[in-house]
């Protein structure tokens, strides 16, 4: 394997004041992450621009006569004029306007050739500005599959800039994608363009270009028009939509269990290792308490989420995703939100964070405060860990719909279910009172339907995992250690005291009567507050208090759940944290975007009240 | 399917083509409407009509886009004859 490289940073070859920066750029949907992740493997990192939170992959490409080029995979634009915050960043970057990232020394336009004489309406705006551009005609393989063709020769010879035809799911084309990368990026020749900001001049102008360029259009397919017809179907659509939900929701369960047991054997066993290996001490205690009980615990569900990832993944490269937010655009509007606000809604369920941040794309100011208000009320991945233990402590596994819908992934489906309605009522809330406003207009592009690719996905995969390691080796890891420590002192006579007489025992005794009527003992109070660093801090908290504990080795968390806590207790914790918004991140990530303490502040009340009352209403029915 | 009067895309029955006339936006949602291919000239297909809502899905530029009916309604067609297509994008 390769060094990692930390891209973006110095160049190992030539003058380190060479700028060797390439931005890839072009319409959303064409290929430009698969390209970038061809082109550079896994030497990439994901961050956000800092200041504002829209993600940006870096990565970076060694050239076999040492030299380095750098790649930013940017956001997807239909043309110069941004009207979202992702598209206003892309555009800021390829005019030098951007205050973080250096101009890029050069940039690769990535195009769909089976849909040339459109996209090649991007070219005239791109060149424009002014960097050498290599223009990169995508998808080859599947022009060719479908019977087109295009001489780039004639394309490079009306564009003036080089023309490559290329594929980023076969390789094809990747050499002389290189041979330019090692190229001094000097400034193409000028080339009469059509005036920049014509769009009907930039179309004709395109249309011509291609049609000189002998190209021909591949056949339409066929099967996007059959697969619309049913997942567009009146009664079948939403049925599809609700079958493939509760699909991904069973498979959380029944697919990830053998793959987490196994982890957690290893777990296990590793725990054994270190524990035979270090001698009797502090560090022992902290070692293997504090951190493999903690962080161990968490890191058992990367499972789970790495499943919930693949299909998000298979959902939204497949197309299908695009679909569903035509299908769910009807239920957006009844309660006042318009159907953009979905697809912040959806990447919710993978964390806040970013939703907050995706409501960007939202030009209505009150629609995107509605917007960013709810997002964390939809389950996002951090609760997941949480539901996955207390469902499995207390929840007995019984078939329902047969092998389809076991009782664990329909209550697991009810937790989300619950989510999701106490975010559209909230927004039904927020747009019949304060938040009024016309809705706004609904333009939603449906890329073609694909394939979705084993490398893609597992590209995605990994940089779900580098994201939830590295949270789990920081926050968790931190807030674990303090924990520990906490719970480690004072010490009693040379040794660490009973839990209950800590320091953390204390703590959790003094605020043992608020969390009471919950059904809740001090222990699980620590967890709630813990978790508000992170949600899923709760379960390692857990793992580090009751492993602590005991006398004999940990007892596994479940069963100590299970001797602590009533079923009550067990289905008010979910719905606190359900409802909660025990995420520090968010609150700050809200408090930005809405400038202010006032809103975040308000959402936190709100969602603690209806935390702690369906909390409290659950125990009293549960008992 | 446009008869000899100006038309507007939300009148477009599934399966018929036409070609776009003009858009009744302000400056910012039309540049954004053509960026996303309802270019005066090209040609537009409504290719179905989503049951239950208000949205239609069409086809432009070699693209698929879906619409709310109150927005599609705001774009005019070129008044044509039945099936005369101009500007056909093979794809
Ligand atoms: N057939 C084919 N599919 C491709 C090619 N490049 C990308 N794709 C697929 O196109 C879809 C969109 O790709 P992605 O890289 O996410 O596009 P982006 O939005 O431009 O970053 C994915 O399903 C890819 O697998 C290609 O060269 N050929
Ligand atoms: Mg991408």
């Amino acid at each position: 394997m390769p060094t990692a490289v930390e891209p973006g940073t110095a160049t190992r070859h030539g003058s380190p004041s060479e700028n060797r920066v390439v931005a890839i750029c072009g319409p959303p949907n064409v290929g430009k992450s698969s390209f970038f992740n061809r082109l550079t493997g896994l030497r990439q990192k994901v961050a956000n621009y800092p200041g504002i939170t829209v993600e940006k992959r870096l990565g970076s490409l060694r050239l076999e006569d040492g030299g380095q080029v750098d790649l930013i995979d940017l956001p997807g634009i239909v043309g110069l004029h941004p009207r979202s915050e992702d598209e206003r960043v892309c555009v800021e970057i390829l005019r030098g306007q951007s205050d973080t990232l250096p101009r890029p020394a050069a940039a690769i336009l990535l195009l769909d050739s089976t849909n040339l004489q459109a996209h090649l309406r991007m070219v005239p705006g791109i060149l424009g500005l002014g960097l050498p551009t290599l223009v990169v005609l995508n998808m080859a393989d599947e022009l060719e599959a479908r019977g087109g063709s295009v001489d780039t020769k004639a394309v490079s010879a009306q564009i003036g800039a080089p023309v490559v035809l290329a594929s980023a799911v076969t390789g094809a084309g990747m050499e002389e994608v290189v041979r330019f990368l090692r190229g001094s990026f000097a400034p193409a020749g000028k080339v009469e363009l059509p005036v920049i900001n014509n769009i009907p001049a930039e179309r004709q102008w395109a249309h011509s270009v291609a049609a000189r360029s002998s190209y021909h259009a591949p056949e339409p397919s066929l099967w996007g028009r059959r697969l619309d017809r049913i997942f567009l179907h009146p009664v079948g659509g939403p049925l599809i939509f609700l079958a493939v939900v509760i699909a991904v929701f069973q498979s959380i369960f029944t697919l990830a269990v053998p793959i987490m047991d196994a982890v957690e054997s290893a777990i296990g066993v590793s725990a054994g290792w270190i524990g035979a290996l270090l001698p009797d001490s502090m560090l022992k205690g902290l070692l293997l308490d504090g951190v493999w009980g903690g962080v161990g615990s968490v890191v058992v569900f990367l499972p789970q989420i790495l499943i919930l990832f693949l299909f998000i993944g298979l959902l939204e490269d497949s197309g299908y995703l695009a679909r569903a937010a035509v299908i769910a655009d009807r239920s957006m509007r009844a309660v006042g939100l318009e159907g953009r606000s979905f697809i912040p809604l959806l990447s919710s369920y993978a964390c806040a964070i970013p939703a907050v941040m995706a409501a960007r794309t939202i030009e209505n100011q009150r629609d995107r405060l509605a917007t960013l208000l709810i997002a964390p009320l939809t389950t996002c991945s951090a609760r997941l860990p949480v539901y996955a233990l207390l469902i499995a402590a207390f929840i007995p596994e019984r078939p329902l719909i047969g092998p389809f819908l076991g009782t664990r992934a329909a209550v697991l489906l009810g937790l989300y279910a619950a989510g999701f309605f106490a975010a559209c009522g909230t927004a039904w809330l927020l747009k019949s009172a304060v938040l009024k406003s016309k809705p706004a207009p609904f333009v939603l592009q449906l890329p073609a339907y694909r394939w979705p690719t084993i490398r893609s996905l597992t590209f995605r995969l990994v940089d779900r995992s580098k994201i939830f390691l590295r949270r789990a080796g920081t926050v968790i890891l931190v807030t674990t250690i303090v924990l520990w420590f906490l719970a480690s002192v004072p010490y009693q006579n040379g040794e660490p005291p009973p839990i209950g007489e800590s320091l953390a025992g204390s703590i959790g005794r003094t605020i043992e009567p608020l969390v009471e009527p919950l059904g809740l003992n001090w222990k699980i109070g620590i967890g709630l507050i813990t978790s508000l660093a992170a949600r899923e801090v709760i379960v390692g908290t857990l793992g580090t208090i009751y492993g602590m504990e005991s006398d004999e080795g940990s007892p596994a968390l479940q069963q100590a759940l299970q001797a602590e806590l009533s079923f009550g207790g067990a289905i008010a914790l979910l719905m606190y944290f359900a409802f909660a918004m025990q995420c520090m991140s968010t609150v700050a990530i809200v408090r930005r975007e809405t400038g202010g303490w006032t809103w975040p502040a308000i959402q936190f009340a709100y969602m603690l009240v209806l935390a702690y009352s369906t909390g409290f209403a659950a125990y009293r029915i549960f008992g | 399917m446009p008869d000899t009067e100006s038309d507007s895309l939300d009148r477009l029955s599934p399966g018929v083509t036409a070609v776009i006339a003009a858009l009744d936006f302000e400056e910012a949602d039309r540049v954004r409407l053509m960026e996303l291919g309802f270019i005066p000239g090209s040609s537009v297909s409504c290719q179905r009509v989503v049951p239950l809502g208000d949205l239609a899905i069409f086809q432009v530029e070699g693209t698929q886009v879906a619409l709310r009916k109150e927005t599609a309604a705001r774009i005019t067609l070129q008044a044509s004859d039945a099936g005369r297509n101009p500007d056909a994008d093979g794809g």
